[in-house]
């Protein structure tokens, strides 16, 4: 689950900044109009250059935080995006994680020991989560490794890497599961490796 | 098998969701010191008062145009200032519905459009005390002393509200205001 955070890092900081640098600008809007008003007031003439000068910064500033502001809106809609694009990635790869494992005909426990191979634990630690001897772990793997046709840890992870690289050479023709969108599917598919 | 799968696939689970992006977040916390500055700190006859206001009137005036062209959960469109829905919000609360909204709840929205008028209303009279045509008039000065007892009673209000409704549907709504994540409990509906 600590994918769930990577699409957004540096994309979240870059926002964060905008919106910073968003605030700041309207506030040196505001002073520079506050300016422009206060010299108005006092002086009544708006035909002096360092009046015009001082309305002219004042407009450019605010239309420059109504660029950053759509500039910002743009980034947003970018990274909530790319971020239901995974929750969609992920909900498929569940499936076809699922799917895989029926047609192997896993037991219970094998199927738990086997997302624990996936997730990257070694047999030692996959026996401590399950409270069992690592024995048996061992023996549970090679009964995975068996029903899949796979010779160990790799080939059996590279599976589903596999099933995951295809979806993106054929365009989402992969097998059973054609049904995420294009469109969703592109970009999710080429981060992918970061997994 | 059933916890790993469930924590793996993510969707019976808990859902964090990004609800407040960081323009918002940054513009509420300012606000809130502002108010804090102007209504504890700073000399009321001070020129630094005065700006402080102007930043607050300035702030506001950021959020709305934000509410017109921001994303989603920021606009307005997405908290409309509805007594009915509100009536309907608390109707529902009492029946015991735990819907979580994932902008603002209908009487928290409410009490945003409450405190954004009395903050614009403060900054008006404030202003108007220093134009020479109102200076030293007293019904100005007075109303701009009551609407700012009314925003800090808005205030304690604002921050129970949110107290409440983080005890009732279990979403901590402060921790979002921060981080700008609203983590949804599983059994919950959103909005």
């Amino acid at each position: 689950m600590k994918l769930r955070l990577w699409p957004g890092k540096t994309k979240e900081r870059r926002a964060t900044i905008l919106a910073g640098l968003i605030l700041l600008q309207a506030l040196c809007a505001l002073f520079f109009i506050g300016d422009v008003i206060e010299d108005f007031r006092e002086d009544g003439h708006l035909d002096n250059p360092h009046l015009l000068l001082e309305s002219v910064a004042a407009a450019a500033l605010i239309a420059g935080v109504v660029f950053l502001m759509i500039e910002l809106r743009g980034l947003l809609s970018r990274m909530s995006d790319m971020q239901i694009g995974l929750e969609i990635a992920h909900g498929h790869l569940a499936e076809v994680i699922e799917n895989f494992f029926d047609e192997w005909n896993l037991t219970i426990a094998e199927r738990d020991v086997a997302i624990m191979i996936l997730k990257g634990l070694d047999n030692d630690a996959i026996a401590r989560v399950r409270n069992t001897a690592s024995g048996t772990v061992r023996a549970q793997a090679t009964n995975i490794y068996s029903k899949s046709a796979t010779d160990g840890r790799a080939q059996f992870i590279s599976v589903f890497v596999e099933e995951l690289m295809a979806g993106d050479i054929r365009s989402g023709n992969g097998r059973g599961h054609a049904s995420m969108p294009h469109s969703r599917e592109k970009p999710t598919a080429k981060d992918r490796p970061a997994l | 098998m059933v916890v790993v799968a469930r924590h793996y696939s993510g969707r019976e689970s808990a859902r964090e969701i990004t609800v407040w992006d960081p323009l918002v977040r940054l513009i509420h916390w300012s606000l809130a010191l502002t108010i804090l500055l102007n209504g504890a700190f700073l000399d009321a006859e001070s020129k630094s008062h005065e700006w402080v206001g102007y930043i607050a009137l300035a702030l506001v005036g950021l959020r709305l145009v934000w509410a017109l062209i921001g994303p989603k959960h920021a606009r307005l469109s997405a908290f409309p200032p509805s007594p009915v829905r509100a009536i309907k919000h608390i109707r529902a609360m009492r029946a015991g519905d735990r819907t979580v909204y994932l902008s603002h709840n209908p009487i928290g929205a409410l009490m945003v459009y409450n405190i954004w008028l009395s903050v614009i209303a403060i900054g008006l009279t404030g202003y108007m005390m220093t134009t020479i045509s109102f200076f030293g008039v007293e019904w100005v000065e007075e109303a701009h002393e009551a609407i700012f007892g009314w925003l800090m009673f808005s205030i304690m209000l604002h921050v129970a509200g949110v107290l409440f409704d983080t005890w009732r549907t279990g979403v901590n709504l402060v921790r979002a205001m921060i981080n700008g994540r609203k983590i949804i409990p599983e059994w919950h509906d959103v909005i």
